[in-house]
């Protein structure tokens, strides 16, 4: 309460402060960036008091601060801001491609690749039926031809089954969890990021057949997102050698190199036009398995990953819009109960077929729920295809995104107190004092 | 290639080979200086290569804010009472005497130059004046860190050449936050104008608030990740709110970082979360100063070899009337003061600030005469210091064996 008193008295300061400032060199955005860290940050730590994980906080303070509700930072900040948001979806990309281990994928890739599989088919064929049936509830839907309707009711569900890998990684940072649950989840949302930009493009060409969009075809072509994902690949495979090249010969000024490293990522991807998050990947993975010293790094820029995750889900959080988002909450809601209930079933499936033991897999789906920058990259491309039913498809996306963005980490981070594997948890769930990070499993 | 790109890759590659270099010569020849960066930042810039364009000095102008207060920060950590109790009065004596007098004789030259040759009036050539005081005065600490380490020199000698690149400091950063808030201009939307007290008082105002709150606000913290996000947002916000009203960001941020060391338990984490960052923002800082350097008129080097020559002037000679006033000379060496001749790191941040705070041609001036002096004194500065050091009339073994009885 003392720093939510504090805040308080800082945004009375700064409303102090606007009248008797000038715009210029970035200045406003600096004023109201440093005001959304210290709001992230406490509002984090209010979460945590009450046992929701911190970023859920930081998404909740994004909102609150943000240019639909108090207008601490304005729609212009939040814009100049969103380099450093891409900056973070690098790093975060990154640092969770060097979480994997070549031995662990040998070992486990069947059984992730099982799992993702019966989990996206299940999420797929719910959503996809379910907006389908309820397609009259929908008012740009309700009259089309059902082929029509399929067709979206298709494209809607290959972006509502998207996962995240920047909330994965950021609850497993925050609990120190690396036990069977954390690694499972982290292998199929890793996994499922290759598969659902697949998916999307062959499902966006199939619906094009079905239901031609008016006007020129815009969107991508099936090859331009087979070189977004193969090029991803081979780039993130250079650029995890030059890195640990570099980690060989140099070693040194780790910090500043991972950022250096994201940064450049972060452009040759822009340039080469490829899958960002799967390249970084790709070069994490490629870092941390070749080079002996690849832990330095990943050290190095985990410690500096705290301020990037205040950051990345804070924007993310003032990026909702609170106004477009509420009415639509009555459609979306069960949505995401149908598709939360897909994934539980899903997962079991996948499980059993892997010969996963019952009481590993049991709360995995629970840490698939979370979505966000993927999807809602996707849903703009939705959008931007159906330039007629698209955007009111993209809003009820963005709706149910907001959803999962929301409620994802709190069931992520009870399956993790769940099963024992959050630092200071018990299996039960009952937090311990002092408790001492799991072991990886194998 | 995008121009993002290309930057990048030459100053990730020039920034790795500067390293390495800087690295082989501190430890071969003592040359220590961060002067490299800055003539990476001269060559990439629009005078030279035009890799960095000014648009792109502009657009990296948040993260130089943010590096003002960093560098603020670092400075106000320095001054923890407790600490400085211990130190005997007589050096604090000396080293706010040399400043004084440095911080006075510097402006007025300046300003005398000013009125008479350029025919500027006295109140137009106030923050010129003050800034190039400012930037005289401040010193460089890092030659004195690696010859004492270097030589475990410890003495009089060594003892006055570390408290007074500090005192330098925080003298050169009150007096130009002071002038920037005292000569600000009326904003166009307030009802009414502050005055030019007001302006000084809502400086400090933002350093000492952003202290206090931030003490409660981490009160009994840690952890120092956690400081440090919480710390990286304070700072941002000070050095936001004071870059926002045309201010600089420096006294604000030494201001809060002077508060936050003397009140709070966990002062040795908030430094450690304050050095994390240092380099990165130093290094960005520099070679975005170099890469600032404009030349607009022909006769700049004639002007700014003369400061270097002035400041070499003004530095040894200040040092020598402080040591003499203080009965000190024995100690410390009539040429103690050219241990005070490098150039550093703070007297780039002002003269970057005060350069984005004025886009005039005497602003530019001042500038890039504070360029070259870093150039020219910086690199030296290790090799000096050592000089004074090895030749001091008071042997470092001898006066520490006097300071243990």
């Amino acid at each position: 309460m003392r720093r939510l008193a504090i805040l308080i008295v800082l945004f009375g300061g700064m409303q102090l402060v606007l009248p008797l400032g000038t715009q210029g060199q970035g200045s406003q955005t600096l004023l109201s960036f440093g005001f959304l860290i210290l709001g992230a940050y406490t509002v984090g730590e209010i979460a945590a008091g009450i046992g929701l994980p911190k970023i859920v906080g930081y998404l909740l303070s994004g909102i609150l601060f943000g240019p639909h509700l108090l207008g601490a930072v304005t729609e212009a900040g939040a814009a100049r801001l969103s380099p450093i948001s891409e900056l973070a979806v690098a790093i975060i990309a990154f640092l969770a491609g060097a979480e994997l281990r070549w031995a662990e994928v040998r070992e486990r890739g069947g059984v992730l690749g099982k799992i993702m599989t019966a989990e996206l088919v299940a999420s797929f064929v719910a959503i996809a039926g379910f907006v389908y049936l309820a397609r009259g509830w929908i008012p740009p839907a309700a009259d089309i031809p059902a082929i029509e309707a399929l067709a979206f009711a298709m494209l809607f569900a290959s972006v509502a089954i998207v996962h995240s890998p920047a909330v994965t990684m950021a609850l497993l940072t925050e609990t120190g969890a690396k036990g069977p649950v954390a690694r499972t989840t982290l292998g199929v949302v890793l996994l499922a990021d290759v598969a659902v930009v697949l998916l999307f493009s062959a499902v966006l060409t199939f619906a094009r057949m079905l239901a031609p969009p008016p006007g020129p075809v815009v969107g991508p072509s099936l090859l331009l997102v087979l070189w977004e994902i193969g090029g991803a690949l081979v780039i993130g495979a250079a650029m995890g050698a030059a890195v640990a090249a570099y980690l060989r010969f140099v070693g040194k000024e780790m910090v500043l190199f991972g950022v250096l490293a994201a940064f450049f990522g972060l452009e040759v991807a822009k340039l080469a036009h490829v899958e960002l998050l799967l390249m970084l990947l790709m070069a994490g993975f490629v870092a941390e398995n070749i080079s002996e010293h690849g832990e330095k790094l990943r050290h190095a820029m985990e410690r500096s990953a705290a301020p990037i995750f205040v950051v990345f889900f804070a924007l993310s959080g003032a990026k909702i819009e609170l106004a477009e988002v509420g009415p639509l909450l009555p459609l979306v809601i069960p949505i995401a109960v149908m598709r939360g209930l897909a994934m539980w079933g899903g997962v079991k499936a996948g499980a059993r077929w892997a010969g996963m033991q019952a009481d590993d897999s049991r709360y995995v789906w629970m840490g698939l729920v979370s979505q966000a920058g993927v999807a809602i990259g996707l849903a703009a491309i939705l959008a931007e295809a159906y330039p007629g039913r698209g955007p009111y498809l993209a809003g009820m996306l963005l709706a149910l995104i907001a959803v999962n963005e929301t409620v994802g980490p709190i069931l992520f981070r009870r399956a993790l107190d769940r099963s024992g594997e959050a630092v200071g948890s018990s299996p039960a769930g009952e937090v311990v004092p002092g408790g001492e990070p799991q072991k990886a499993s194998p | 290639m995008t121009t993002g790109l290309v930057l990048l890759v030459i100053v990730a590659g020039a920034y790795l080979a500067a390293h390495s270099a800087s690295e082989w010569l501190a430890t071969r020849f003592l040359i220590v200086s961060g002067a490299e960066y800055l003539l990476l930042g001269v060559l990439l810039g629009p005078e030279v290569s035009g890799v960095i364009q000014a648009s792109t000095v502009d657009g990296f102008a948040p993260f130089l804010t943010l590096a003002f207060g960093w560098v603020g920060a670092l400075v106000g950590a320095q001054f923890h009472f407790r600490d400085l109790v211990r130190i005997p009065g007589e050096h604090f004596r000396i080293a706010w005497t040399e400043s004084a007098l440095v911080l006075g004789i510097a402006t007025g030259i300046t300003a005398a130059l000013g009125v008479w040759w350029l025919g500027i009036t006295w109140r137009e050539m106030a923050v010129p004046a003050v800034a190039v005081g400012a930037i005289t005065v401040s010193s460089a600490p890092t030659g004195i860190a690696v010859v004492s380490r270097r030589l475990s020199a410890r003495g009089f000698l060594v003892r006055q050449l570390q408290i007074t690149p500090a005192i330098d400091a925080l003298v050169a950063i009150v007096a130009f936050g002071l002038v920037l808030a005292v000569a600000h201009e009326p904003p166009g939307t307030a009802l009414r104008p502050p005055t030019p007290t007001e302006w000084a008082v809502i400086t400090l105002a933002i350093g000492v608030a952003s202290g206090v709150l931030f003490h409660l606000f981490v009160a009994g913290e840690r952890k120092v990740d956690r400081l440090f996000v919480a710390l990286s947002g304070a700072l941002i916000l000070s050095s936001g709110a004071a870059a926002y009203l045309r201010l600089s960001p420096l006294l604000p941020a030494l201001l809060m970082g002077f508060v936050l060391v003397n009140t709070s338990p966990a002062r040795d984490e908030l430094r450690e979360v304050l050095s994390r960052v240092e380099r990165p923002l130093y290094f960005v800082l520099l070679i975005f100063a170099g890469a600032a350097l404009r030349v607009e008129w022909s006769g700049w080097l004639l002007v700014a070899s003369a400061f270097v020559l002035m400041r070499i002037l003004v530095k040894v000679g200040s040092a020598a009337a402080a040591g003499r006033v203080h009965l000190a000379l024995p100690a410390l060496g009539i040429r103690w003061g050219w241990g005070l001749v490098g150039h550093g790191g703070l007297a780039v941040a002002i003269a970057l600030n005060y350069r984005l705070f004025d886009s005039g041609e005497l602003a530019g001036l001042v500038f890039a005469a504070a360029i070259l002096s870093v150039l020219v004194t910086d690199v030296l500065s290790g090799w000096v210091v050592r000089g004074l050091v090895v030749s001091a009339p008071e042997p470092a073994a001898k006066t520490l064996a006097q300071e243990k009885k």
